[in-house]
């Protein structure tokens, strides 16, 4: 699984915090808005018991009754919400409040004087009412003494009505906010990572070869990675040339001496031992000639390099082959795909495609084909290249296109006076991840493929 | 034919300069770019051989300020590097050939060889003007088909006056390219070489192959037979 953008990761690790925070901030006021209501609920039906209580007359029938100037009105509104009632201990009911009817509730649980209860009821239509209830003892009078139980309740739909108003503001505001807060921290990262998507965006210009290196003017924080970067690829480079350089004069200083024993033994082939000596000379250029060559590839990625226009490269070398095989009358066609570009080391190329051209020039009779096309796979970002060399010469056989290609690398075992350039164009081939085919062409020689994906 | 080898290894060069020799060319030598560009200057080349490994000027160098300057004789290249990239580079700047190290002599001088043929304007390998034959790579004349011999140097006037045959050739141009710097260059000589020359390949003096232009030079005046 491709891991998730920095963004997405910031932006879902800070929505689940502010869910988290948001959502432990909402039960909490929650809790305190509830716990705050009840307790004014409880205070406000204290003071209504206290209230019936003080109003309380005697009545005929050895009951209390509220005196009529009650000053709670509700009392009498059915459909009020605030109930009273005064039960004798003996479960006769003294008085109801006229707001009961109809309700079906029963307020008054069995209570000893002085004992206090709260409770919660459901009234007829489902509504829940509070129930405050006191037991007391009444002296009558007559002197006698008898238990009442005192209750008041109120309904608590207002109050659920308030408390979902409260939520849904609650919510809404929350909701608002959270919105407002990531908006910004979006766009705040979007700011942040903009170097970042810069640096990405040069990074693919250089793989795309329109950049040698990063450009300037980073934050501090990116700058190391991007002055390591341009290091790097610059250290690259330079190694490389640096490298090659190396190597070069090391041929030049081995294959000089080579020339002059070389030179020196011209004449004297009837001697075995001057044809011995040469052969062997001929041997060590071989292994020189083929190690160079592999070690002077590239074989890299061609990164921070500009691409190699192919149609420029090949009619570069045509033009060459053309001027030393003058005499040959050799017609060569080049075909080249527009916009046919290689991502890779042109020194690599050139050589691949100088010793393929040179082979067919060598075989032709008359004619030599080139053609060079790009090879797209799915998914990679660049093109690679599909080089064809063709002739009309004799061919190589089936039976000895493996030993063709192979013969670099099995110098040891190789007959003197063949030559390695296909070996060579095999073995850059591979160390640029690609493969080299040998076939027939159907100008009747031999047909030379290479495969280049892109890197 | 006046060769020039530039050449930074001493015993390579030399070795070079002496076979060159022995093949009948008049060679100079040059042991850095600069000596080589000094020799392409002032003398009257056929051909040069060309390091590209050279101290002070490269051979790269040296051939694009030859070209520069117009000096249009061919110039074979020596590459030690033998990469394409090189080559490639050296022909464009003007080079004709190349020639990897370490060669062959025989190879090199067939190069050479074709190379002088084809400046000459020359597209087969042995030149033919009308019954006179030259094979350069056997130094081998024919009249009629039948063998004539003539001595090193007598092959060396003729050889050059077919190469351009048509062409006018002072007797300065031929001392100058055919002898070496420290020679005698008395102009009877060219003369006397002449005239044995003419009795050679034309004992009955019917065919009249080399005209004198009274103050002027000589032409090699029979017409080629091909790739002229």
């Amino acid at each position: 699984m491709q891991p998730r953008s920095l963004s997405t990761r910031l932006l879902a690790s800070v929505s689940v915090l502010l869910i988290l925070f948001f959502g432990i901030t909402i039960v909490a006021l929650d809790f305190v808005f509830r716990d705050l209501a009840e307790r004014s609920v409880r205070d406000r039906l204290d003071v209504q018991l206290l209230a019936l209580i003080s109003a309380s007359e005697e009545d005929s029938s050895g009951g209390l009754q509220p005196a009529a100037e009650l000053a709670e009105t509700r009392f009498s509104n059915p459909g009020s919400g605030m109930y009273g009632e005064i039960v004798r201990a003996d479960g006769y009911p003294s008085w109801r409040s006229p707001s009961l009817a109809g309700t079906g509730l029963d307020l008054s649980p069995q209570l000893k004087p002085g004992e206090r209860r709260f409770g919660e009821l459901h009234s007829a239509d489902g509504a829940v009412v509070l129930v405050l209830s006191r037991g007391i003892d009444w002296e009558f009078s007559n002197r006698k003494r008898r238990s009442f139980v005192y209750s008041v309740a109120e309904n608590q739909e207002p109050y659920y009505a308030q408390l979902h108003r409260f939520r849904v503001q609650l919510f809404s505001w929350f909701g608002a906010l959270m919105i407002l807060l990531l908006g910004s921290l979006a766009i705040l990262l979007r700011r942040l990572l903009a170097p970042l998507r810069r640096v990405e965006r040069e990074i693919e210009a250089v793989e795309a070869g329109q950049l040698t290196e990063l450009g300037g003017g980073y934050p501090r924080e990116l700058l190391g990675i991007t002055t390591n970067l341009n290091t790097l690829l610059r250290s690259e480079r330079d190694r490389l040339a640096r490298y090659r350089n190396t190597l070069g004069n090391l041929a030049h200083s081995f294959k000089t001496p080579l020339a002059v024993m070389r030179n020196l033994l011209t004449g004297t082939h009837d001697l075995p031992i001057a044809r011995q000596l040469d052969e062997q000379v001929g041997r060590m250029d071989d292994i020189v000639k083929y190690q160079l060559k592999r070690a002077a590839a590239s074989g890299g990625t061609g990164l921070g390099t500009a691409p190699v226009d192919v149609r420029d490269a090949l009619e570069s070398l045509r033009g060459a082959l053309l001027k030393v095989y003058v005499d040959r009358r050799i017609i060569c066609d080049l075909e080249v795909e527009p916009g046919c570009m290689y991502f890779g080391d042109r020194e690599d190329l050139t050589e691949m495609a100088g010793n393929m051209l040179d082979n067919a020039f060598k075989w032709a009779r008359s004619r030599v084909r080139l053609t060079a096309s790009r090879l797209s796979t799915s998914g990679a970002r660049r093109d690679g290249l599909h080089l064809i060399v063709e002739d009309d010469g004799p061919g190589i056989p089936v039976a000895e296109r493996a030993r063709v290609l192979d013969r670099g690398a099995r110098l040891d075992e190789r007959v003197s006076g063949q030559g390695i350039g296909l070996s060579v164009v095999r073995e850059l081939a591979q160390l640029n991840g690609g493969s080299v085919t040998l076939d027939e062409s159907p100008l009747g020689g031999a047909r030379i493929e290479i495969r280049l994906p892109p890197v | 034919m006046r060769l020039l080898v530039v050449e930074d290894e001493t015993a390579l060069r030399e070795s070079l300069v002496g076979q060159l020799k022995e093949a009948g060319f008049n060679v100079d030598a040059a042991a850095d770019g600069e000596e080589g560009l000094y020799c392409g200057r002032e003398y009257a080349l056929d051909l040069a051989i060309v390091d590209l490994g050279l101290p002070k000027l490269p051979g790269l160098e040296l051939i694009r300020k030859l070209r520069a300057e117009s000096k249009s004789f061919p110039i074979l290249i020596l590459t030690a590097r033998d990469k394409w990239q090189e080559k490639v580079e050296g022909l464009q700047a003007g080079a004709d050939d190349y020639v990897a190290k370490p060669f062959h002599f025989e190879e090199l001088l067939a190069r050479v060889q074709a190379l002088l043929r084809r400046s000459g304007g020359w597209a087969q390998p042995i030149l033919r003007c009308g019954p006179v034959a030259l094979d350069p790579r056997t130094q081998e004349v024919t009249v009629h088909d039948k063998r004539v011999e003539l001595t090193s140097f007598e092959y060396r006037i003729l050889e050059y006056l077919i190469h351009r045959a048509g062409e006018v050739i002072s007797k300065a141009e031929l001392t100058e390219r055919l002898y070496a710097q420290d020679f005698d260059r008395d102009s009877n000589t060219i003369e006397v070489f002449i005239g044995r020359l003419r009795r050679k390949l034309d004992p009955d003096d019917t065919l009249k192959p080399i005209e004198t232009l009274r103050g002027r030079g000589y032409r090699f005046a029979l017409q080629r037979d091909s790739g002229g």
